[in-house]
């Protein structure tokens, strides 16, 4: 019994130590971070007609980095990424504090509810400033969550003078998954659904769904996509219910059952009609991504889809897909989100908040953060408003042959749609397409 | 102080099932009821039975599920059977056999699965040897023996782990049952199938009843396999629970619990109904 114990004081001490060792890794990278030179090129003034952070009227950008020199950002974010955590402990931590007089904080969390039960609970306590909470990663259901809950500083983002290289008339960077972002919370990455495909077995790839439909129609069994729920599966069948309703843009909004409805049915007529011409002649669906990535790296399907402009390229890299993998988006574009950066409406820390989430958007950091060594994540910016060297720079980042470039995956953006919409669809799709 | 010893040595088995194995079942029981004060419901109501009663989806899920348990643990009891029979006799080589029909009990299902998938998928092992004998061209041209209507892949699974599982036990209770009743059953004359119909197989009913009640509730009630292997419509029941369990909505827990406890109430229905049969047999 004693010896049962004992394996399991060992197993137990062992699981602690692999918890803690993420901690180790962001010093070390902490470390070896390599200072950034100051952003001479940046332009430190807010964009001019930009409305000033509610609580900073009157004042100007210099005011705000005034305030914020000393303070510390309890920055909270998704830290499951040894790659990522070591971009903001390191880069970014130093550069904020080098060129700001800013601590960043990072404090990493498994998912996103964390922070929010965090702010929510002291909002209930009654604890409106002095929160812990200074800046989140947030993008999608969580920030619908934290607007409705009122748990959010007001609009602040398009104040910052980064912000003047943001393009907010792209419905995908102004819309949060749907929910309107109005200054709520300011750009930080951005991810894009692409088409993958072999250019040694399907030299011109269909760029419009109804060129996809008749392609699947001439070439019975060689295309299918993974079932939703799946992601990126689920991504897929809103492109064809996109096409099938005639646009996105009546699924904007709220949920509506009656423009659902419609929409939906035309959508499922659609992928029922291609159905008996899909891999299995319809009868099942991959059940995930992964089984799908199997089927395109056996040759059983000829097309792959992926929510990352750049996965196909690394799994080229790393051997999985064939040389001659490409991508491709369509023509009426692929639907993309943003991700982003939130200042909890307790925060005592704001100027310091809104510096930090300056520095994340600023070309440097973009470009930076652009990496493939440092993260890879796709730039926010929209290259055409960066000058001439910004955007020579941006063109230079070292990119896979099967990944497109950004301006092109730029020009063809897609919102996405408000969660209601997206579980109306997965559900129906089960119904009305897997179960038919 | 004496009286204490048997207590004493049966609690540590007995609070792991009545905590863990009971308090578990209790759990899924409350939230089954719709009983999830994490999302706010604590009024108690049997709403998440009747939707899963009621959707279309149960019934052919729940048949499919039946079809791979049983078939499952006719095929392996009865590859199980004569393997042990085999093996129980004298042969050069008998050593070697005995070690190779074991060879796999080590290996988890999980790995089984995907070995499945790697031998038997359309792209798999198979298809591409066919495919340099010149025998198919595409994928396509290999039968589809994974994610298929019949569960094919699933129930070859459980049939390559099952019957060693099954013909281990066999085997054990042949060597407790010894030779000696079918020595005496041939000093009367029986033949060698007499033998084994009115001696051997006896003898043997309460191993083969025992491994294949375990056999059937186990492919009953697991779900990697068939997740791995199985066509995404219909699934199998113990898919079909995880899949609500991990959907996006919390208010679909109630009914994944509920499904959980469905799973549980048949198996458990299905092996008082088997063992009453064979009782009544006897």
């Amino acid at each position: 019994m004693k010896k049962i114990l004992f394996v399991l004081f060992v197993l137990l001490l062992a699981a602690c130590g692999g918890v803690s060792e993420p901690d180790v890794a962001e010093e070390t990278g902490a470390a070896t971070a390599v200072p950034p030179t100051p952003a001479e090129t940046m332009s430190e003034s807010a964009p001019e007609g930009a409305a000033t952070p509610p609580g900073y009227d009157g004042q100007t950008w210099a005011d705000i980095l005034a305030e914020a020199n000393g303070q510390t950002v309890n920055f909270y974010m998704w830290g499951g990424s040894d790659l990522i955590n070591n971009w903001v402990t390191g880069y970014v931590a130093t550069a904020v504090q080098e060129q700001y007089g800013v601590t960043l904080n990072l404090v990493p969390v498994s998912d996103a509810t964390e922070y929010i039960n965090k702010v929510l609970g002291e909002k209930e306590a009654g604890q409106d400033s002095g929160g812990t909470v200074d800046l989140v990663w947030v993008n999608g259901e969580n920030f619908r969550t934290m607007r409705q809950g009122e748990l959010l500083y007001g609009s602040w983002s398009q104040f910052l003078p980064s912000a003047a290289y943001v393009n907010w008339a792209d419905p995908s960077v102004a819309n949060d998954f749907g929910f309107p972002v109005e200054g709520y919370e300011s750009p930080y990455g951005k991810a894009q659904f692409v088409m993958i495909y072999d250019s040694a077995r399907v030299p011109e790839p269909p760029r419009t769904i109804p060129a996809l439909v008749e392609w699947i129609k001439a070439n019975p069994g060689q295309f299918t996509y993974a079932a939703p729920p799946d992601f990126t599966g689920s991504a897929f069948v809103r492109h064809i219910c996109y096409d099938a309703a005639g646009g996105y843009e009546t699924l904007l909004g709220e949920f509506d059952q009656a423009i659902f409805d419609e929409a939906a049915a035309a959508c499922w007529e659609l992928l029922n009609e291609i159905e008996p011409f899909l891999w299995r002649e319809g009868q099942t669906y991959p059940e995930s991504r992964t089984r799908m990535q199997d089927l395109f790296a056996n040759g059983e399907v000829s097309f792959d889809m992926a929510y990352n402009p750049a996965e196909a390229s690394s799994l080229v890299e790393n051997g999985r897909y064939p040389a001659t993998t490409r991508t491709f988006v369509f023509d009426s574009g692929t639907i993309a989100n943003t991700h982003y950066v939130a200042i909890p409406y307790n925060s005592d820390h704001k100027a310091a908040a809104m510096v930090v989430a300056n520095f994340l958007l600023s070309p440097e950091a973009q470009l930076s953060k652009a990496q493939p060594e440092n993260w890879g994540d796709l730039p926010v910016l929209d290259p055409a408003l960066l000058p001439a060297d910004l955007q020579a720079e941006l063109a230079a980042i070292p990119r896979g042959e099967a990944t497109l470039s950004t301006e092109e995956l730029s020009a063809n953006r897609l919102p996405e749609l408000q969660a209601p919409w997206l579980t109306a669809f997965e559900q129906g799709w089960e119904l009305e397409v897997l179960q038919k | 102080m004496k009286n204490l010893t048997l207590p004493l040595l049966l609690t540590p088995a007995l609070t792991v099932i009545v905590l863990l194995f009971g308090g578990g079942l209790l759990l899924a029981l409350l939230q089954s009821l719709g009983y999830v004060p994490a999302i706010g419901r604590t009024d108690l109501s049997v709403e998440a039975y009747r939707r899963v009663f009621s959707d279309a989806a149960f019934g052919r899920s729940l048949l499919l599920t039946l079809w791979i348990a049983g078939v499952s643990t006719a095929v392996s009891t009865l590859i199980a059977l004569l393997a042990a029979l085999v093996l129980r006799r004298s042969f050069p080589g008998k050593h070697l056999a005995t070690f190779l029909f074991q060879a796999n009990l080590p290996i988890p299902h999980l790995v089984g699965a995907i070995g499945i998938l790697f031998l038997f998928s359309q792209s798999g092992l198979l298809a591409r040897l066919g495919h340099l004998a010149g025998i198919i061209q595409v994928p396509a041209d290999f039968p589809a023996l994974v994610f298929d209507p019949y569960a094919l892949g699933i129930i070859l699974e459980y049939v390559w782990k099952s019957s060693v599982f099954t013909g281990v036990i066999l085997l054990a209770a042949l060597q407790s049952i010894g030779e000696e009743y079918e020595d005496v059953a041939q000093t009367l004359g029986a033949n060698r199938w007499q033998r084994q119909r009115h001696v051997t197989l006896p003898l043997l009913r309460p191993a083969i009843l025992s491994a294949s009640i375990l056999v059937f509730a186990f492919t009953f009630g697991a779900f990697e396999v068939p997740l791995l292997l199985g066509a995404r419509f219909p699934s199998a029941l113990p898919v079909l629970a995880y899949r609500l369990y991990t959907d996006v909505d919390l208010n679909a827990r109630p009914e994944a619990m509920a499904l959980s406890i469905i799973i549980a109430v048949i198996i458990t229905v299905l092996i008082a109904f088997y063992m009453q049969l064979t009782r009544r047999q006897r």
